[in-house]
């Protein structure tokens, strides 16, 4: 019997508003961080810890929102 | 096998597609941020930058002003600044706030005082030196006249091109222009602070005597522009490193003046400048009237770019020049709203009413505008008793006074200048994030660049 030297991959599409959605995170925390650099860069420490902060629950949530979904993907 | 290599090509090809354009779309942009932009090299005929989109040229100016009640200002006798304060609470007041200035420095300076240590006050004292500022300026530039040629001929928007472009390079950050008619000629000061009249005379030339100064009836432009103040030493207001962002400013206006003059002397015409600080004219009012920002609650100008981080100054030529409209940005009607100002003023010496009026506080006031009138001595005695400095905190808190640097502070200032609706929560969100007032000796830390401002920021709002 010929082995099979195929691989499957599957692609998961994800849909227009997920995509959307992604974009918005990454512009918001490109936003966020400039913001924060240009806070210290304005000796604003409270504005500068503020944004810093914001950044931090925003790149947390976005890993856990792609960790959730591929884990749900994959079982 | 072909049919996932067919999957794969198509693809790739896809892929190569996206990039391709990607790279098609991109490469003007990446091409054009190499070349210098088009609002650079002053596209307008007058030289007029670019300013923010949020900021809209207008007719009249967002204060109202009745000229019909509007008065020539004596300067001298008016203002607290100089004699004036005399009449407003008495001689002897005056001497006891002098004595009391002066006693309560030297225990600031022995007790060591954060703001108001010895390094503080040497810092304050060493604008004491000044080049000098007067009316007809230094005349020693050679004339067409010396040269045997004739004097400079252009339009008014080349006039007031050139006019723009040297005097940014003198170091002024703002420049508008102003006719003056029946009406803005009630902004310039019936008396000078050394208590010279001015008095508009049919000479062709300016001259100056012992009682007055003559502006001829043909110099009929008032040049109009700002010389930025750090940020970060007048939000150490009110103490010295504070006091010191304003003289500094002064002294760098009268080389800016003295330049300004010799430079219209050399082409042929007349530059009437400020014989001291706060002479010729009411700056502000005339930086209203060209567009260079609005009045705010703090009675003075706060610009688009800059906030209330400018002193404005004015001089008087015969040079015909485009002039500038007024601009409404949001700032007045922010200012009803926002009170931050008038609620840090410790003397409370400033308005916490939420709509302007037309009523007065005192003779220091010069009426015919709806605004937030201050008590002037409320605020001077404050200087003298409390602070020992001219104060400040007024600037220091004022929510347009930003850098720019964090991208945030334009998209606020387009929210102001266009949903109103937001002007609480804006106010209340500049709280939070802690700007305002800030500690004195942490400057003394701080790497800067000259002067404590970043003069690419004109270059970058234009």
């Amino acid at each position: 019997m010929e082995k099979d030297n195929t691989l499957k991959i599957e692609l998961a599409r994800r849909p227009w508003y997920e995509w959307l959605a992604w974009v918005v995170w990454l512009f918001v925390l490109i936003f966020t961080a400039q913001n924060a650099i240009g806070s210290g860069a304005e000796y604003e420490p409270t504005a500068a810890t503020i944004f810093w902060a914001v950044f931090a629950l925003l790149l947390i949530g976005g890993g856990i929102v792609w960790y959730v979904r591929r884990q749900r993907l994959i079982s | 096998m072909s049919e996932e290599k067919k999957r794969v090509s198509r693809r790739d090809f896809l892929r190569l597609a996206g990039l391709s354009a990607g790279v098609g779309l991109a490469a003007p942009r990446l091409k054009g941020m190499a070349e210098p932009k088009a609002g650079a090299t002053y596209a307008d005929p007058a030289a007029r930058p670019n300013r923010p989109w949020w900021v809209k040229t207008v007719e009249e100016p967002t204060i109202e002003i009745n000229w019909d009640k509007m008065e020539r200002f004596n300067e001298q006798m008016g203002s607290v600044r100089g004699p004036g304060m005399a009449k407003y609470v008495g001689q002897d007041e005056v001497d006891r706030l002098k004595k009391v200035n002066a006693q309560r420095t030297t225990e600031r300076i022995l007790a060591n005082e954060p703001g108001y240590s010895l390094k503080d006050q040497a810092l304050y004292s060493s604008h004491g030196v000044r080049v000098g500022r007067s009316y007809l300026g230094p005349q020693k530039a050679a004339t067409p006249e010396d040269r045997g040629v004739p004097k400079w001929q252009g339009t008014p928007e080349e006039a007031a091109r050139m006019l723009r472009v040297a005097l940014r390079h003198y170091g002024a950050a703002q420049v508008g222009f102003v006719e003056l008619d029946d009406k803005t000629r009630k902004l310039v000061y019936s008396h000078d602070p050394d208590g010279k009249e001015l008095i508009f005379t049919d000479d062709a030339a300016a001259s100056e005597t012992d009682d007055a100064r003559y502006i001829p009836n043909q110099a009929k432009w008032v040049v109009v522009y700002t010389v930025r103040m750090s940020t970060e030493t007048l939000k150490r207001a009110p103490t010295p490193v504070g006091a010191q962002t304003t003289s500094l400013a002064y002294n760098r206006s009268e080389n800016i003046q003295a330049q300004l003059q010799e430079f219209l002397r050399g082409l042929g015409y007349q530059g009437l400048g400020e014989s001291s600080t706060n002479a010729l004219t009411i700056a502000p009012a005339m930086a209203v009237m060209s567009g260079l920002g609005e009045l705010g609650r703090i009675n003075r100008l706060i610009t688009p770019e800059f906030g209330p981080m400018v002193r404005i100054f004015t001089l008087i030529t015969d040079l015909p020049v485009a002039t500038d409209k007024p601009i409404n940005a949001g700032i007045t009607e922010f200012c009803k709203t926002c009170k931050k100002c008038a609620e840090a003023c410790v003397p409370g010496a400033l308005s916490l009413e939420t709509e302007p009026t037309w009523e007065v506080q005192g003779g220091w006031n010069n009426p015919g505008h709806k605004t937030w009138y201050e008590n002037s001595v409320k605020c001077l005695t404050y200087w003298r008793e409390e602070v020992q400095t001219n104060c400040g905190t007024c600037f220091a808190v004022c929510p347009f006074a930003k850098e720019d640097k964090a991208w945030i502070h334009q998209w606020v200032k387009g929210g102001i200048a266009s949903v109103p609706a937001l002007d609480g929560f804006v106010r209340s969100m500049d709280d939070t994030f802690g700007y305002g007032q800030k500690d004195p000796e942490s400057w003394w830390n701080e790497d800067l660049p000259e002067y404590g401002i970043d003069t690419m920021k004109t270059v970058q709002e234009a």
